[in-house]
Order: structure tokens, then C-alpha cells, then sequence
């Protein structure tokens, strides 16, 4: 169960959604997150919200900031995600990797942008390589490509890397979900200095970190579940077929409840996941949920949940954007198997 | 008893296969995406090729499915321009159809049905726009929703009230159908954009203030129109249900070519084999039962739960086959055409009948047979 102290700092950050987010969606969809409120994230010490204060951090401990990411997803999955890239996949990793203590203020104030470059969620790795000093390589799948900072994963010869660096070249396209992050291509080709250079066994800190944080894209994947049904209730009270709400027809209300009763479930168990197995079955379990919620819900908006207008819609695009940037299915069974059952399991 | 289609629709279905990976080429799939303008040049290419026929359904049916196999934005549209014909070749006068019916069918005019409104969509006998007679003919009043083809067509097949109903029970009787064209004074189509998918498709709202309809235009009986309506969906579902098994083939095309692309090893593994044959038995499934419906409808012979139970599952198919797909292809799907048929793939549980009012006209078919046998 939440503490007093994270029901106030979700009520904080739900009176920030509101009055910054609730009507803006749409504009953020269409626009990408505006330099104005990357600031008043940062300004609630967003970006930086799981560093210590003694480094210039806002020292929320990590289950409070999964809360404050569900209750973002709510509003904003674009936002939610945005902010677990700044805090979690860039400053923490800085935090952790680095002593780049000016690079990690800007990002946390908002002044920089920061974006990871990876291939853990890939079926195949990602051809960014490092010979030498030298980075060269493309990878089309990135968030925020015209990032300020990539930590980029680079490959050489059986060892990864982790590069701070710039791209040379970005290409953008229009994602599936998350529109209000740009999304696209980076190439790299460059000489580096050996000071970019701030880690050479990337392989396994970033997955162990991908592993820890799972509750958080979790919470992402809550936050959109508990909006799209709740918008479906709401709407299952408004709109009559045969002269009846739809939610007094029972498959409708069956349907509405048994999701809303699943979604309850998952947060609970968002704030008792302490294992690694606890967090990636979370994470999974969350996914599939987010997925089956904005369909349910989509559907029971009919012809009208298909109009970008209603807002609808994006959770069915941010569900399975959020899957396939976050999760990888057949990798992550794989692991858990080997956990739960023998390190012989899923070898055929 | 064969499972085999006749060589003639097999030959079609090639055709039409060639076809449409000739013509919806990349380019113009992600054009039309991106704009949502009506793909009118490649309508008229798919006439001119011969795909539009009403005469031989089959040929339409194998069609609709292999051009949503490539791109069922583009694939409907061009097909789907004839929408309702079947409603004038079978209630429609001569004159009706001479007037409408053939110069649709040579591809001179577009058609489209005009049943849902804003407050009533699942819910036909529950509509109000308002068909009043007059000296002459009839004035009509009132307001549609999500009409395919609705800024493009040059006449919608529509269903008004004409009278109020007799009773609660009987709401669905009092309603008639009417021609009305697009440019008649008073019609006021307006384009609805952004859709989530099927985005080639024109979809529109439209108003009807004050419009003249002359008597001539009233199809079939005065009052009856809901039972041709129904009689139309019976028809309409199951290509409906050939545009799911399309999209979910397609969607199956792009994991052989992930597949096939990728080393051995991967397609190696027994949790993607098996995933690879639940969506293949899924898909034959659904085409099985698709054409099965098909066969029923279009020998006159039609079974309304059967097409229902074509139109839900196909559509089912078609979302879940998308879902698993994701799960194979993982973010590799981003920017691919995985995308683009995740989000055509939803319309089909909803237009044409919501998954809801099929699995209600399922079980209310079921419960007959055992009030019968009782």
C-alpha cells in the first residue's frame, strides 16, 4: 500500500496533470512536449527524481516515482515515458557511470535532453560498433533522436560500451504511440575521446538496470490501463443503444469491471514488486493488461474511439509502442524460465 | 464436398494478388495514410481491371481479401465504391436502376449506405432522422455518422423514419430507404479525419436539412426498410469478414518475410514455431468460415448467425494475429507495415456490426432453434 507521504506526492503531481496536461494531450500528441513544460517537469524535479539530494537530486525513492509516473501515464503516456528517459535511463545511468555532474544538472533542469541508445530489446543486436576510439553505426529504432545526449551501446569484439556522444545524423518518423516524443534514426560516425567512454560492460549493467526498473514501465503501462477504462466507464454512462446505457448490458459491464478489477491488482502489486522476478513479471503482466484495456475500450467507444479527437485511440497506439520499446517477449520469458523452472528451460 | 474455389475465382484471386502488389506500392500506401485522401485514381484502375462485379460476388469476395492482404485502406476503398449495390439489385425498380445501379457498376458513380447517427450506431431501429411525406414525394431531416464513402459517393442509400413505430417492441418498423444524392440541395457531407487506421478510406458526417426526396426514390416498401438494411448486412458482413482474413494474411506475409530474413536460429526456436502455427490455423480458420458464409449468401441460402459468427471471428483473428505478430517481430515492427495493419486491423470489430451485435444475433439465431425444437 502507498505511504502518506507518496498518496501527498501523487496528489501533487495529479493537481500538476491537471491543470498542465489534461486539456493538452492533444497539443502534445501533435506537437511533441514543448521546451515550456520539459521545464515545469524539471522544475518538480522530475528529471532527476531518483538521485540523491546531496548530488542535486530530488531523493524520491524509486516506488514513489513509479506512482508518479503511473499517475502521469494517466494524463500523458508521452510525458510519463518522456520523464523515465530523463530520470531513469540518462541521469541514472550518468548518476551511476559517470562523473558527469554538469551533464546530469542540465538534464535535470531540463536545460539538456538525453536519450539511450540500446539493442537489448531487439531479437537481433543493433550494428553501432567501436573500433579504437572510433563509434560508427545506425540504429533506427530511437527514442528522442534529437536528444542532446545519447548514451549510446556500442559493440567491439565480445564487450559493449556505453558512449556519451552526439549522432551524426537523425532522421525522424511518426512513431506508433508516444507521439509527443520524436522518434526515429541516429547514425554515428565519429572519433571519440576515451572520456566518452563510461562504461565498458554495457551488455550487463543495462540489462540488470532494465531488470530493476521494470516496475516503472509497469507503471506506465497502469497509468494507461486505469485512463482507458476509466474514459470507457464515463463513456458506458453517457451513450444508450436500445434505449438502455450501455452499462446496464451486462457483457459491457462485465467487461468494464473484470479489467478495472485487474488493473486494481497490478497496483497493488506495483507497490509490494521488490524482486527482480516480481518486477519483470509486473512489467509483463502490466503490458498485457495496458494492451487488452485500450482495446476493451476502444471498443466500447465504437466508430467514435476510432477519431484521434477522443483520445481513445492513443492508448491502443501507446500500449503496443510502450510493449515494443520496453519489452522483449520471447527474452524475458527466457529468463524468467531459467529462474523459476531450471537454467536448462527454453533451450528448443 | 470440395474445399477447393472454382479455377475461374482461383485465377481471380491471383490476379487480384498480382494486382495489388503492382499498384499499392509503398509510396502510395504511406500517401494515403498520411493524407487520408480518397485513393480515386486506383479505384478507377481496379475497374478498368475488372475486379468490380457484382454479377460473380466470389470474384469480389477473393479480391477484397487479397487486397487487404496488401493494403486494406487502399483494397476497400477501391472496392467498396459499389457499397450497397446489392440493395437496388434486389429491391431496387428498373428505373432505380438504371438511373444509379449500372452506371455505379461501371464505375461512373460511387455509392454508399447511410444507416449509423451520431446517437445510434449498433442500435438501426433507434435512428431519427426523419423522412416526411409531402405532396409528391418526401422532405428528410436529419444527421449521419461515419459514412463510408460519404463526401465521394454520388448517392447514399439511406435509411429515415417514415413512421412512428407501433410499439416498443416493434421500434424497428416505420422505417423506409431512400436514394438520396450527394449534391441535392440541403446535403451537407463533411469529412472526418484522423482516423486511427483505414485511413485511405473516405469516412464523413453528414446533415440532410430540408432535402427533396422524390417518391421514385424510395427502394422497396414504404416502412420496411429495416428488414432490407438487414438483409444488405447479411451480405456486407461477410466481406467484411474477407477484409479481416485479408488483413490478418498480411499480417502473417510480413512475419514469413521477418522470418525469412532473419538466421535460422530464430525461426528455430519452438515458442515462435508455435506461435507461427496458432496464427496460421487461425487465419485458415477464418477464411474457412468465411467462405462457408459466403457460400450460403451468395446461393441465396444465407444463415444470418453463421455470417455473424464469419464477421466476429475473422475480426478477432485479425486483431489477435496482429497482437502475436508484435510479439515475434518486437520493435523490429516499428516503422514497418506491421504498424499500419495493427491500426486497420481494429475497424474491423466495429463497422459493419460491432463484435457485440454479432455474438447478440449468434445467440439469438441459437436460442430460436431451441424454442423451435421445443
Amino acid at each position: 500500500m502507498a505511504s502518506e507521504e507518496q498518496k501527498l506526492l501523487v496528489s501533487m503531481i495529479e493537481q500538476f496533470a491537471k491543470t498542465e496536461l489534461e486539456n493538452a494531450t492533444q497539443k502534445i500528441e501533435k506537437e511533441r512536449i514543448s521546451k515550456d513544460l520539459r521545464k515545469k517537469l524539471a522544475e518538480l524535479g522530475l528529471f532527476s527524481a531518483t538521485l540523491p539530494q546531496s548530488e542535486g537530486g530530488s531523493g524520491i525513492d524509486k516506488k514513489s516515482f513509479s506512482l508518479i509516473l503511473m499517475t502521469l501515464a494517466k494524463y500523458s503516456a508521452s510525458v510519463a515515458y518522456f520523464t523515465y528517459l530523463q530520470n531513469t535511463l540518462v541521469n541514472e545511468l550518468l548518476y551511476k557511470l559517470s562523473n558527469k555532474k554538469e551533464v546530469i544538472a542540465k538534464i535535470g533542469s531540463g536545460e539538456l535532453t538525453g536519450t539511450l541508445v540500446h539493442d537489448l530489446n531487439l531479437n537481433f543486436q543493433h550494428e553501432i560498433f567501436i573500433k579504437g576510439l572510433e563509434l560508427y553505426g545506425t540504429s533506427n529504432f530511437v527514442t528522442l533522436p534529437d536528444a542532446d545526449v545519447h548514451l549510446v551501446m556500442a559493440r567491439s569484439e565480445g564487450s559493449s560500451y556505453l558512449v556519451i556522444t552526439k549522432p551524426t545524423s537523425t532522421a525522424l518518423r511518426k512513431p506508433l504511440g508516444f507521439r509527443g516524443i520524436s522518434f526515429g534514426t541516429s547514425i554515428y560516425k565519429e572519433k571519440i575521446e576515451n572520456e566518452q567512454i563510461i562504461s565498458k560492460e554495457a551488455e550487463n549493467i543495462l540489462q540488470n538496470h532494465f531488470l530493476e526498473t521494470g516496475d516503472q514501465i509497469a507503471a506506465i503501462a497502469l497509468g494507461i490501463s486505469e485512463a482507458a477504462i476509466e474514459k470507457a466507464i464515463e463513456y458506458s454512462k453517457e451513450r444508450k443503444a436500445f434505449e438502455s446505457y450501455l452499462y446496464e448490458f451486462q457483457p459491457i459491464s462485465a467487461v468494464l469491471s473484470d479489467m478495472k478489477g485487474r488493473i486494481e491488482d497490478m497496483k497493488k502489486a506495483l507497490t509490494l514488486a521488490e524482486s527482480i522476478q516480481d518486477k519483470m513479471f509486473l512489467k509483463l503482466n502490466s503490458l498485457e493488461i495496458a494492451r487488452l484495456a485500450s482495446r476493451v475500450a476502444l471498443q466500447i467507444y465504437g466508430g467514435y474511439g476510432y477519431l484521434e479527437d477522443l483520445g481513445v485511440e492513443r492508448y491502443y497506439r501507446d500500449s503496443m509502442h510502450l510493449t515494443m520499446l520496453a519489452s522483449n517477449y520471447i527474452k524475458e520469458i527466457k529468463i524468467l524460465s531459467k529462474e523459476i523452472i531450471s537454467p536448462e528451460a527454453f533451450k528448443i | 464436398m470440395s474445399f477447393e474455389l472454382p479455377n475461374e475465382i482461383e485465377e481471380t484471386r491471383k490476379r487480384a494478388r498480382e494486382f495489388a502488389l503492382k499498384e499499392f506500392t509503398s509510396e502510395l500506401i504511406d500517401h494515403y495514410d498520411e493524407t487520408e485522401e480518397y485513393p480515386n485514381e486506383i479505384r478507377k484502375k481496379v475497374f478498368d481491371a475488372g475486379f468490380i462485379t457484382i454479377e460473380n460476388p466470389w470474384n469480389m469476395l477473393v479480391a477484397m481479401e487479397e487486397f487487404c492482404r496488401v493494403d486494406p485502406g487502399i483494397g476497400l476503398s477501391a472496392l467498396a465504391s459499389v457499397f450497397g449495390s446489392e440493395i437496388l439489385l434486389l429491391y431496387g425498380t428498373e428505373e432505380q436502376k438504371e438511373k444509379y445501379l449500372y452506371p455505379t457498376l461501371k464505375g461512373e458513380k460511387i455509392s454508399a449506405v447511410a444507416v449509423t447517427e451520431p446517437g445510434a450506431g449498433s442500435d438501426v431501429a433507434g435512428i431519427t432522422s426523419k423522412l416526411e411525406k409531402i405532396e409528391g414525394g418526401w422532405i428528410l431531416n436529419g444527421h449521419k455518422m461515419f459514412i463510408t464513402n460519404g463526401t465521394v459517393a454520388d448517392h447514399y442509400y439511406l435509411l429515415a423514419r417514415s413512421a412512428p413505430p407501433p410499439s416498443k417492441e416493434k421500434r424497428h418498423h416505420g422505417l423506409t430507404l431512400a436514394i438520396v444524392e450527394r449534391k441535392w440541395k440541403g446535403v451537407n457531407p463533411v469529412k472526418l479525419k484522423g482516423k486511427l487506421g483505414m485511413r485511405a478510406t473516405d469516412t464523413a458526417e453528414i446533415t440532410f436539412e430540408n432535402v427533396n426526396v422524390p417518391n421514385e426514390n424510395i427502394v422497396g416498401e414504404e416502412g420496411k426498410g429495416f428488414y432490407i438494411i438487414m438483409t444488405f448486412f447479411n451480405i456486407s458482413r461477410v466481406y467484411v469478414a474477407a477484409q479481416s482474413v485479408g488483413t490478418a494474411q498480411g499480417i502473417l506475409d510480413l512475419v514469413f518475410e521477418y522470418l525469412s530474413n532473419k538466421p535460422a536460429s530464430f525461426r528455430e526456436m519452438e515458442y515462435v514455431q508455435f506461435a507461427l502455427a496458432e496464427m496460421n490455423t487461425l487465419v485458415e480458420v477464418a477464411r474457412n468460415i468465411t467462405y462457408k458464409a459466403a457460400a450460403k449468401v451468395f446461393s441465396f441460402n444465407p444463415d444470418p448467425a453463421l455470417t455473424s459468427m464469419a464477421k466476429y471471428y475473422a475480426a478477432e483473428v485479425a486483431n489477435q494475429v496482429a497482437n502475436m505478430a508484435f510479439k515475434i517481430v518486437g520493435m523490429e515492427a516499428s516503422g514497418t507495415k506491421l504498424e499500419k495493419l495493427y491500426r486497420d486491423a481494429k475497424i474491423t470489430e466495429i463497422w459493419e456490426g460491432t463484435s457485440e451485435i454479432e455474438k447478440l444475433v449468434i445467440a439469438r439465431m441459437i436460442l430460436k432453434k431451441i424454442q423451435e425444437a421445443k
